[in-house]
């Protein structure tokens, strides 16, 4: 199963519709802005997986900071080289969209936040996090003082059983008590 | 399990202890566990919603989804049929649902703008252009609710050339003849620019239009045109007030249900404070920008809060008798500007006779007296607020709190400067108010006026903002741009200040309030002043301005802004209250000019209603049926509070739980240490 040449059929689209928080038109505009990556003979074959730098290549990706750290979330690829498919794509827009659940987006977050891929948010993610939030050159970076002080900060409103670490469960807390979260994890097309 | 470990750092932390297995080959990957044995037949009532929400919400890959789905499919053959219709029905309701939504995000308006302004802005700005969104449309059908019921009969009616009603048998005097002279068309010749200066004005050929109370007469036909236009506007206003409170219960629930968010201050801002809806570079480096600002202002407030608690005595004494003297300060400039407004008023009624440009101008005065404190005013305060040195959060409500009080404070007093004029001061029976209960020699159709007054202000309001948009700020980007030295680079570009904003909307839209009763196309006006706002605001948006550097809180502030508009809608409901039942009509002009006073339209239609009606509604305003009413409120009322604290406690409860939870998992693990040591157990890696 996967995408066919240059039209989604019928039973594919309603079962998309099924399993994603996509509604139909944002899905066939999800098909169109990817078959625009693919190049002409990639467009024939089913279950293309496209690389991440031409994914990258999207307006709505490209001057994200975190674009890295989402592909490699979504991607399915055995190589972990962020590569996506039609239906990672599908999945990254999913849990994007408007319509998605506060629990499946901060589940997402969560990971994309862990750079290190290890299940808790550590000082290492933390500090990794902020230099995205904040830019990477060396002029809109924090000083190490302050950066100390903000990471002592967020442990100490966060961290709740007092381990250094913030898991899913205290992010979430976190999460559930921002308003505008599910209105600023929003990326559509 | 134990070789896996190392990637599977999703385990226990997923959903919940039922989707977890206890062995499975596909542990491997980072994706949490699924149990492959539940499903919706487990549970007894089949309720397809919830297989399907449980279904997306799940963390793992669309291939391993349409797997479970495919699991979930072939395993609902035992259904019986009350079930199977039940799936159905659950089924056509949600393609309904998802049918509907899809219309609703086709017919709204201006979806794609809002979205690029808030990827380029940000949230904050984002809000203020739905608020305008959300009074246009709000206007829009007040335009309609006004003209079924009042403006299109009334054209049918006039069209019809239907009699025109003598009610002589109300209460009539021969000396009140001189109350009837009322003629509001142009005599003699007229200049071709008085049409300009009318159309500005609402006088002349604009008086006797469609636009105004004096057009609408009392006529004979079936239609009962004064209860009408009595009744519409009655509705309009609940209409707004409920539109209000239904868009206000939203953005209410969201701010409780976060309890303030006062906490946790750091914690949000990292987590959640990024906008994936970001597009481009310059958008990107700007929020960067944003979060990194506020990130070192947040920081170095804590310090200075540390700072602060060291402050001596002497020194905090200094601090508050100087904030003391500068509320003083601010009080007494919002009053020299209120002051500035009445002497304009007054004035302008005495002088607006006057032949052409400067005619105009002194009709015009009690605007622009208005606009020009409203400028003013907030940019003292603004220095005033620097001596001050509140936190910056205290500030920036204080200059909001300022600010609101002055505008609507402004219209207060121009109305009332009105009506003291028309009243003659209050003497309805001494003077000027001799016969007919006003002054008929200044104010021939005082509704009109009122109307006129209303409508002037709303146009000098969308020309100031035009000019402001053509004088003001396109030549500062201009100068910004391609003249670059010292001062120019201070400055800088325009900030979209969104609070300001904000609160001339809400005024443009108190005024519109209190000149519905009076001018009932009022709203029609104001929603083209709105869309020219919209456009107008969004290409100054783009082409001059550069995002705040202070974010502004989206949620929070909608509540306020909503809360604002409350407080205008309330005051143009006692200003409605107060010329409906106190003030006499004109009795030469408009559909009331026979009644004492507005509202005695509505007893004397009563009594034309069937004796059954009559009783019925006699019953509903006696004591016998408002007084249960009332206790039965208080007691809903009572439950809701209740209600509303149940939950607050369950919040916190949760919450406590949560610390609880975390306590126990570091004693069971010092145990678990104490233990290995005791047993020497070797270590080996550490699960989750």
């Amino acid at each position: 199963m996967g995408t066919t040449a240059s039209q989604l059929d019928k039973d594919l689209l309603s079962e998309y519709q099924e399993l994603t928080f996509l509604t139909k038109q944002e899905i066939l505009l999800a098909h169109k802005r990817f078959s625009e990556l693919l190049s002409k003979d990639e467009r024939n074959f089913e279950n293309t997986r496209v690389s991440m730098e031409r994914i990258l290549t999207l307006p709505e990706l490209k001057s994200n900071p975190f674009r890295e750290r989402i592909c490699h979330v979504f991607s399915t690829s055995d190589q972990k080289n962020g590569s996506l498919t039609f239906e990672d794509f599908l999945d990254l827009l999913s849990a994007f969209s408007d319509s998605a659940t506060l629990e499946i987006k901060s589940h997402y977050a969560f990971r994309i936040f862990d750079f290190d891929d290890d299940g808790t948010l550590d000082c290492g993610d933390l500090e990794k996090l902020v230099n995205c939030l904040t830019g990477e050159t060396d002029d809109t970076r924090l000083t190490t003082d302050e950066m100390r002080q903000l990471i002592n900060n967020i442990l100490e409103e966060s961290d709740i059983d007092k381990d250094g670490t913030v898991n899913l469960s205290e992010f979430q807390h976190v999460i559930s008590r921002s308003p505008d979260f599910v209105s600023s994890f929003k990326i559509v097309l | 399990m134990e070789p896996q470990r190392q990637n599977s750092g999703y385990h226990g932390n997923q959903q919940s202890l039922r989707l977890r297995q206890a062995s499975s080959p596909a542990s491997n990957q980072n994706y949490p566990h699924f149990n492959w044995n539940s499903g919706p037949t487990e549970e007894d009532e089949v309720d397809g919603s919830e297989t399907q929400r449980d279904l997306r919400a799940l963390g793992l890959p669309l291939g391993l989804r349409r797997a479970v789905w495919q699991v979930q499919q072939m395993k609902i053959p035992v259904v019986s049929s009350s079930d199977s219709w039940k799936l159905k029905r659950a089924k056509t309701l949600r393609t309904i649902r998802t049918r509907g939504r899809e219309v609703l995000s086709f017919l709204t308006l201006w979806k794609k703008t809002l979205q690029k302004i808030g990827g380029n802005f940000g949230g904050g700005v984002k809000s203020y252009f739905l608020f305008l969104r959300f009074l246009v449309v709000l206007n829009f059908f007040s335009f309609l609710l006004i003209g079924g019921f009042v403006l299109i009969p009334s054209i049918v009616l006039t069209s019809l050339d239907a009699q025109l009603v003598n009610n002589t048998e109300f209460w009539w005097q021969p000396e009140l003849e001189e109350c009837l002279e009322y003629d509001p068309n142009p005599q003699g010749l007229v200049r071709f620019y008085d049409y300009l200066l009318d159309l500005l004005s609402g006088t002349g050929f604009m008086e006797s239009s469609v636009l105004f109370y004096g057009y609408y007469n009392v006529k004979q036909g079936s239609y009962n045109l004064p209860l009408a236009y009595l009744l519409t506007a009655v509705f309009y206003f609940a209409f707004c007030l409920i539109c209000i409170i239904v868009r206000m219960g939203t953005a209410a629930r969201v701010a409780v249900a976060t309890g303030g968010g006062a906490v946790g201050n750091y914690s949000s801002i990292v987590f959640t404070g990024w906008d994936y809806g970001c597009l481009g570079d310059r958008a990107t480096k700007l929020k960067q920008n944003n979060i990194r600002y506020q990130l070192k202002v947040d920081l170095e407030e804590e310090r200075l809060k540390q700072q602060a608690a060291a402050l001596t005595t002497t020194q905090r004494l200094l601090l508050y008798s100087l904030r003391v003297s500068m509320f003083f300060l601010a009080l007494g400039f919002i009053a020299a500007a209120l002051y500035g407004v009445a002497v304009a008023t007054e004035n302008s009624q005495g002088r607006s006779g006057d032949e052409g440009i400067l005619g105009l101008i002194f009709e015009y005065l009690p605007s622009i007296a208005i606009t020009a404190g409203n400028f003013v005013v907030p940019l003292l305060c603004d220095q005033i607020a620097s001596v001050e040195k509140y936190p910056p959060t205290i500030t920036i409500i204080l200059a909001l709190l300022r600010a609101v009080v002055l505008r609507l404070a402004g219209l207060i007093v121009l109305l009332s400067t009105l009506w003291s004029q028309i009243t003659c001061h209050g003497h309805t029976t001494s003077g000027e108010c001799q016969p007919c209960h006003y002054d008929h020699k200044n104010y021939p159709c005082w509704e009109t006026r009122i109307g006129q007054e209303m409508y002037k202000l709303t146009l000098f309001d969308l020309l100031i903002n035009l000019a402001t948009l053509v004088l003001a700020e396109f030549p500062r980007r201009l100068l910004v741009d391609h003249w670059s030295n010292k001062l120019t680079q201070w400055v800088g570009r325009q900030e979209f200040v969104v609070p300001a904003n904000v609160l001339g909307l809400v005024y443009g839209q108190t005024v519109v309030w209190t000149g519905a009763l009076f001018c009932p196309l009022l709203p029609l006006i104001n929603t083209v002043k709105f869309i020219v706002l919209f456009y107008c605001k969004k290409l100054t948006l783009f082409q001059n301005c550069r995002p705040a550097m202070k974010t502004f809180r989206s949620t929070t502030s909608n509540f306020f802004f909503l809360l604002v508009l409350v407080l205008g809608l309330s005051i143009a409901t006692m200003v409605m209250i107060y010329s409906v039942a106190e003030i006499h009509p004109s009795m030469a002009c408009g559909p009331f000019r026979f009644f004492p006073n507005i509202w005695s339209i509505v007893p004397n239609s009563l009594y034309s209603l069937s004796d059954v009606t009559q009783e019925f509604l006699f019953f509903i305003g006696s004591q016998a049926f408002s007084i249960p009413l009332f206790t039965l409120s208080c007691v809903v009322m009572c439950y809701i509070i209740a209600l509303a604290s149940v939950y607050g406690k369950s919040v916190a409860l949760l919450r406590a739980q949560l610390k609880a939870e975390g306590k126990d998992k570091q004693f069971l693990v010092k145990q678990y240490e104490k233990l290995r040591q005791q047993l020497q157990i070797p270590e080996h890696s550490r699960g989750p």
